[in-house]
């Protein structure tokens, strides 16, 4: 049985969403046990951060329970305590992901070992080396690539939109099968395609639920509010500072930007002030087949990533006079770049901070989304915010809709919800067991969810046994099942079921013969014979018997098809015979039906 | 608690309390929990509550709550059990009948909430952090709460499950620690109350019928010896001792397992090693009814003792050895070899059928494998290791695995062929072999050693994580090889060794896989670093194609390969123009060939790990003195420290700040200190000319601009180290006492624009970058003006703001308690969105 355990995540919430928590769900699956995910928490700078790896094995080494661990996606909720997991826990087998995660991945978690790095007395972190140490474990796999982990365990990435190089995979186990989505969304945008799976009808899919209840407003409306803002900024002759991570959102808001500006001709510089983005354009550039149809299509005329109107950003700009418009890391002003441009810019009110995703408490980004105007800041210094503060969501999850549909597609027979909250999910579940008829959980964190599933197993069988198994009884009928009595021989990882002679041919073994006997004492001071004539005739008079044989052999016994009755005197006790009952284990039921009729006594004597 | 955190607090009490709010993060919550841990964690009295009476207003309102929210009420089962950790504080709080009604029958344990699991968490975790006084030991236990633990060690959440265990432990160590006067004896087992219930408890739940129940027992205990060392202990054990025996030879239940997890914990425990016989008896008994993949771990546990008695240890050692002693039984001809062990000590039949089936060959060899690997990683190994048969059965493992080796015998060819291509093993194997290679005593192998070796390097088959492995095990026989060559015919096998290295080498380099490449280089640079000394090795490594490969990898398209080749590149230099005897000439133009080519990764490569590695390289060959003359080596610093001061990665500034302290270093070392505090006459003359001759090299060097303008840095290591330099050499030109009043020396000519450097440092270091102008008003290639900037600046008061960790403003309670309120009411909808 397939068994789901959502894995330790210290964060004790109903679902693992609520706030951005992270992903880790450890699966069972026919005695192979997989990690999904193994994300960080950014919202602590201690040991909270990582999942609780010493609950996945009490004593054992994690290398021997694990069969394989697969990341989703390059965000460091679902992979950022990789390199912990692997370097410093010891995790030592394979590591899943797709190719432009395994090559995006560094830069995200070398962009987050400098924010701790930052913070002094941080300790237990990852370094540079081990961050690469961990890439070279890594098996990049390719979309729609069947992957043999070991002889039993394949896996099958499918493509998920959501951020570049993120996939859901299928786990295949014989013919037992789960599906995890990790974050997907359903419908394409500027620069991805909608998720896709095949009809592969898993016992058990696995999915995001992030926006279990919402039916998102359409992305065009956010973009289009987005370069409203920063247009008009820009026009009042402001400074437009969008902080962010160096990858994913940056890429999608500088396609957006730079397609603006060149439909605008407009003049404002635009820059891009960490020198990751050569890096990770480069990747875009590269992974061009996981992008979308439209990015693919005019790929050829002009590559949408060489940006005319973005540049590199030198740290004296910041003081230039006029307007601009800056993309700095890290994403949640922890520190570095972002926050220092940040200060500079925050005292005018013609200037604009955009946040384009969640900040966790603890970082200034926190401290002005929710409204806070006079920030304390290093140095007893008072910093008043002036400038415009705006929070644009560009995540790209599947909501309601989107989640039914992957469901319909895959057509699952069980469906859990994770990383989401527990209201919502509520909801969907009831949506998804009401609409579709499917099974749905959606357990706590730390909880373990079973899932039963029938696995058909192929069995061969000879012809032989079947055609003597079909003369036997009715007709064979498709709707009705039939049940066959033969010898299964499990051999080489096959299954054969064969008659038991042949069966004992093939294996070299002699037959034996099972009898179950049983002694019934009976008042009869009769002779022997006396009293065997009238069993038999007991017997004879039976109604229930009278399709079988029943024979008085000349030995003095009666057998019955296989049940053999013999009577002697009891060694004590003249006035007593006992009846010794024996029968083969296929006549087990006859066997206790005539047991039972000779302890009831026989009726009184006729002649 | 400060003054603006009492006033705020009252606030927060009351959002936190309204159901009308949207839930807080769980994040801002938990933080929230720890703020009040430090506050109590030294503080017994009831001032806090005291002082803030809305702390208990805050309880009191959430538990009349119609319906509350699971995680406020998770938060206030914990923020009261912190509260209640001190006795006055426990007493307070009884008295306003709090505790009773959170942890009570008729609080949430009995309501419909308690189905929320993180409900039942904070119950379990208020009720652990108040478990430190007596009191409290008696309000769980007379209340009914125990049982409600008891209960709880078979939740549904791993965590309750795991958390009630640990309580119960807690709760048993307590009660028998600290309310007995006199230890309780075999004979009297007069446990107090409490300790008396759980014991009970434990003793019951072994001779229940449920499998569940006993595996909750067996939890508790293992945890409880693994962290308990009373004499009390094994009062208990002795009650329990028969029960837990019959799991062993009974096996109605699968315990087993957990059997090895207890008895370990247990001989780890002073308690039991000098306990009489019995125990060490049912160790024993253990190690012969287990699997051996269940007693492997504690087999390896036990041999890691200095206490333990010798028969235990050799049966310890019997089980470990055992499959390995199998392979090499299985691999060998009939009496070429003896196995590892005495056939008299060892049944091998459970572990020659585990090792013919698929299912558990490669599971039982990789165990066994790791905890080798663990006992070979112990300096002082209380035990002798067969070095040389389990040297030569790790052999026969790698060669059934790349299937060099297929025996005639039927368990030889059923293993060969299971192990076949066996990623896992091999792994496991390599790193036997590499930590062997610190063991002496295997040379009589070497040659074959190597022979397995090299077919591991060369094999297309080997994948590129078994490679990583081979070049390790590599590498450190190679280091060990050397060290044991003495007679000329071991080195001239030692030079044939080296000469097959390098012609894999060779082809590895060349590998289309990047983690290949990138491996043969780490693996080049470490051959490098420990034989540079050697003849063979250096004529090996120039006589092949492997330095040529290696700087055509400085052009690589994976930058992970370009920065392993800057290092590489730059430990070659040792063995070719750096060597003061190198078998070939040292060609200048090849040398300034190489830098010219590093000095082009560091100003253009666009990515940092290249550049990172490049100015690593060059401040390790300025320590080992490589970089020439006085004058070529202040030019060779005034270039990089220019090109780095703009290079966006910050760790690249930071190495160039690295690069810089040791040029100072050095310099003052070759010219001499500039003055000498302790000398008691100093004579002006000279020192003066020093300190003269000093600044003008750094003002050259421009060192100080690079220095001063660092301190600025957005990143802040970077302003941190620039700030220990700097104070490094005011230490070098001032005295402590000698040091100049700032308002005196302002008034000198060049003293305007350093107090100009000062106000922009004093807001410039926390606030913004260095001012672009700022080179325009103070000279940094002025050997005067920078003599009084390290007078006057005050260079310790940078130094204390800038080794405060960068959110310490964020992160102060105070902080934390303002995101609170000011997230009252926003709109929740950027929470569901991803990093």
């Amino acid at each position: 049985f397939p068994e789901m355990s959502h894995l330790p995540c210290l964060c004790w919430g109903a679902g693992a969403g609520q706030d951005v928590g992270r992903s880790c769900i450890l699966v069972s699956i026919a005695g192979k046990n997989v990690m999904l995910d193994c994300g960080m928490h950014m919202g602590y700078n201690d040991d909270r951060r990582f999942p609780d790896f010493s609950y996945i094995t009490q004593n054992g080494r994690l290398t021997d329970f694990l069969d394989c661990v697969i990341i989703s996606h390059f965000h460091l909720d679902h992979c950022g305590a990789l390199p912990y997991f692997s370097e410093m826990v010891g995790y030592d087998g394979p590591i899943y992901m797709t190719h432009p995660t395994k090559a995006i991945c560094p830069i995200l978690l070398e962009d987050y070992r400098k924010i701790t790095v930052d913070k002094k007395g941080e300790t237990n972190f990852f370094t540079s080396q081990m961050i690469k140490d961990c890439m070279k474990k890594v098996v990049a796999v390719h979309l729609h690539q069947t992957v043999q982990v070991d002889e039993e365990l394949e896996i099958k990435a499918y493509y998920a939109g959501h951020v570049l190089g993120a996939a859901m995979f299928q786990i295949k186990v014989g013919c037992e099968s789960v599906v995890y989505t990790g974050d997907y969304n359903m419908t394409p945008d500027r620069h991805l395609g909608a998720a896709w799976i095949d009809k592969c009808r898993p016992d058990l899919l696995i999915t995001e639920s992030t926006y279990a209840t919402t039916i998102r407003d359409s992305k065009r409306c956010r973009e289009r509010d987005f370069l409203k803002k920063v247009h008009e900024t820009v026009e009042r002759g402001g400074k437009v500072l969008i902080p962010v991570f160096a990858l994913g959102r940056a890429q999608e808001l500088c396609i957006l930007l730079e397609t603006f500006w060149e439909r605008m001709n407009l003049k404002a510089p635009i820059y891009f002030s960490t020198g990751l983005t050569e890096k990770a354009n480069h990747y875009y550039k590269l992974f061009i087949t996981w992008t979308n149809q439209k990015i693919r299509k005019t790929f050829v005329q002009r590559n949408m990533f060489e940006f005319k109107h973005i540049k590199a950003f030198d740290r004296a700009f910041a003081d230039n006079p006029g307007p601009m418009v800056v993309f700095a890391t890290p994403g949640m002003l922890h520190a570095g770049q972002s926050l220092q441009i940040f200060r500079k810019w925050a005292g005018n009110e013609k200037n604009m901070v955009i946040m384009p995703g969640y900040c966790v408490q603890g970082t200034v980004g926190h401290k002005i989304l929710s409204g806070q105007r006079k920030l304390e800041m290093e140095g007893r210094q008072i910093l008043e915010v002036k400038m415009q503060v705006e929070y644009m969501s560009f995540s790209a999850h599947a909501d309601a809709k989107g989640i039914m549909q992957l469901i319909r597609q895959a057509e699952p027979r069980n469906v859990l919800l994770v990383h989401g909250e527990a209201k919502k999910m509520e909801f969907l579940k009831q949506k998804i067991e009401q609409e579709l008829n499917v099974s749905c959980y959606m357990p706590a964190n730390g909880e373990t969810t079973t899932i039963f599933t029938n696995p058909s197993i192929p069995v061969d069988i000879s012809l032989g046994l079947l055609k003597r198994e079909t003369a036997i009884g009715p007709l064979p009928d498709a709707k009705k099942p039939k049940l066959m009595h033969g010898t299964l021989i499990m051999k080489d990882n096959s299954f054969r079921l064969v008659s038991p002679e042949q069966a004992l041919k093939e294996l070299g073994l002699a037959e034996h013969q099972l009898r179950f006997t049983c002694r019934v004492h009976i008042q009869d001071p009769r002779k022997e014979h006396e009293t065997v004539l009238r069993v038999y005739n007991h017997l004879k008079g039976q109604v229930v018997l009278k399709d079988y044989s029943v024979q008085h052999l000349p030995d003095g016994s009666i057998t019955v098809e296989s049940i053999l009755i013999q009577a002697t005197a009891h060694s004590e006790d003249q006035g007593t015979k006992v009846l010794l009952v024996s029968w083969t284990y296929q006549d087990e039921e006859l066997g206790s039906y005539l047991t039972a009729l000779l302890k009831k006594g026989l009726p009184p004597s006729t002649s | 608690m400060t003054r603006e955190c009492s006033l705020l607090l009252p606030r927060v009490c009351a959002a936190l309390a309204d159901p009308r709010q949207p839930g807080s993060d769980d994040t801002c919550l938990e933080k929230l929990l720890d703020w009040f841990r430090t506050l109590t964690e030294f503080d017994p009295s009831v001032k806090l509550v005291q002082d803030n009476p809305c702390l208990t207003e805050f309880i009191t309102s959430v538990l009349t709550l119609p319906e509350p929210s699971p995680s406020i009420l998770s938060f206030t089962l914990r923020l009261a059990g912190i509260l209640a950790a001190s006795e006055s504080r426990f007493q307070h709080l009884q008295e306003e009948k709090l505790l009773v009604t959170l942890f009570g029958k008729d609080g949430p344990l009995n309501s419909a909430v308690w189905e929320d699991a993180s409900v039942r968490s904070g119950w379990v975790e208020g009720v652990h952090s108040m478990m430190q006084h007596q009191p409290a030991l008696h309000f769980i236990c007379n209340g009914g709460g125990i049982d409600v633990i008891f209960a709880l060690q078979g939740d549904p959440s791993l965590f309750v499950a795991s958390a009630a265990s640990r309580l119960l432990v807690h709760m048993l160590v307590l009660s028998a620690d600290s309310e007995t006067s006199k230890p309780p004896s075999a004979k009297d087992c007069d446990w107090p109350e409490c300790a008396q219930m759980i014991i009970k408890h434990i003793e019951d739940s072994l001779q229940s019928s449920s499998a569940s129940h006993v595996e909750q027992s067996l939890k508790l205990l293992t945890s409880l010896f693994g962290s308990c060392r009373s004499t009390w202990t094994e009062v208990l054990w002795l009650g329990i001792a028969k029960q837990i025996e019959s799991f062993l030879t009974e096996k109605t239940f699968q315990v087993q397992h957990m059997l090895a997890n207890l008895l370990l914990n247990m001989a780890w425990s002073p308690v039991f090693y000098e306990s009489e016989g019995s125990f060490w008896a049912l160790v024993t008994s253990a190690l012969e009814h287990l699997t051996p993949l269940q007693a492997g771990p504690l087999a390896v546990g036990l041999l890691r003792l200095y206490k333990c008695p010798q028969d235990v240890r050799i049966q310890a050692l019997t089980v470990l050895l055992q499959p390995m002693d199998c392979i090499l039984r299985a691999a060998s001809q009939p009496l070429e070899h003896a196995g590892l062990l005495d056939e008299s000590v060892s049944d091998p039949a459970t572990v020659e059928s585990l090792l013919s089936s698929k299912s558990s060959c490669a599971g039982l060899l990789c165990q066994t494998l790791a905890h080798l690997e663990k006992l070979l990683g112990l300096i002082h190994l209380p035990v002798d290791l067969p070095y040389t048969s389990l040297l030569r059965s790790l052999m026969t493992i790698l060669q059934f695995c790349n299937g060099f080796l297929s025996p005639a015998s039927p368990l030889g060819s059923t293993i060969s062929r299971i192990l076949i291509n066996c990623f896992r093993v091999q792994r496991s194997a390599l790193d036997v072999l590499a930590a062997l290679s610190e063991r002496v005593g295997c040379d009589t192998l070497i040659g074959n050693l190597f022979d397995v070796l090299l077919a591991y390097l060369g094999s297309p088959n080997t994948s590129p994580t078994v490679l990583k492995k081979t070049f390790q095990a590599t590498s450190k026989w190679l280091v060990h090889l050397h060290e044991v060559s003495r007679s000329k015919s071991q080195w001239q096998q030692t030079g044939k060794i080296l000469e097959d290295v390098f012609l894999v080498l060779q082809k590895r380099l060349c590998s289309p896989c990047w983690e290949v490449r990138d491996s043969s280089l780490e693996f080049l640079t470490v051959l490098i670093k420990r034989l540079r000394d050697q003849d063979e090795f250096r004529q090996s490594l120039l006589s092949s194609e492997v330095p040529r490969l290696t700087e055509n990898l400085l052009e690589d398209p994976e930058s992970y390969v370009r920065a392993s080749a800057v290092i590489a590149v730059g430990h070659l230099a040792f063995v070719t123009y750096f060597a003061p005897e190198s078998p070939v000439v040292a060609n200048q133009c090849n040398k300034e060939n190489t830098v010219a080519k590093l000095q082009e990764i560091l100003s253009a490569d666009p990515e940092g790990f290249p550049r990172r590695a490049v100015i690593s390289i060059f401040t390790k060959w300025l320590r080992q003195g490589c970089t020439g003359p006085l004058e070529d080596t202040e030019q060779f610093v005034s270039r990089v420290i220019q090109t780095v001061e703009c290079d966006l990665d910050w760790e690249v500034r930071l190495g160039g700040l690295e690069l810089a302290e040791v040029f100072c270093s050095q310099i003052i070392c070759q010219l001499g200190p500039p003055e000498c505090p302790y000398t008691p006459i100093s004579s002006t003359v000279t020192s003066s000319t020093h300190q003269n001759k000093l600044l003008q090299i750094f003002c050259r060097a421009k060192l100080f601009g690079f220095l001063f303008r660092s301190l600025c840095d957005c990143d802040k290591p970077v302003g941190q180290r620039a700030c220990d330099t700097l104070l490094g050499l005011r230490g070098s030109f001032y005295p402590i006492s000698t040091l100049k009043d700032s308002q005196e020396a302002w008034d000198s000519p060049a003293g305007s624009s350093i107090a100009w450097l000062q106000r922009t440092l004093r807001q410039g270091s926390l606030a913004q970058n260095f001012p672009s102008d700022g080179g325009n008003r103070v000279d940094f290639e002025d050997p005067e003006s920078m003599l009084l900037a390290l007078g006057t600046i005050d260079l310790e008061e940078l130094h204390d703001e800038l080794n405060k960790c960068s959110d310490h403003v964020e992160k102060s309670p105070e902080s934390l308690l303002q995101d609170i309120l000011a997230t009252v009411g926003t709109v929740e909808e950027n929470e569901a969105d991803c990093y």
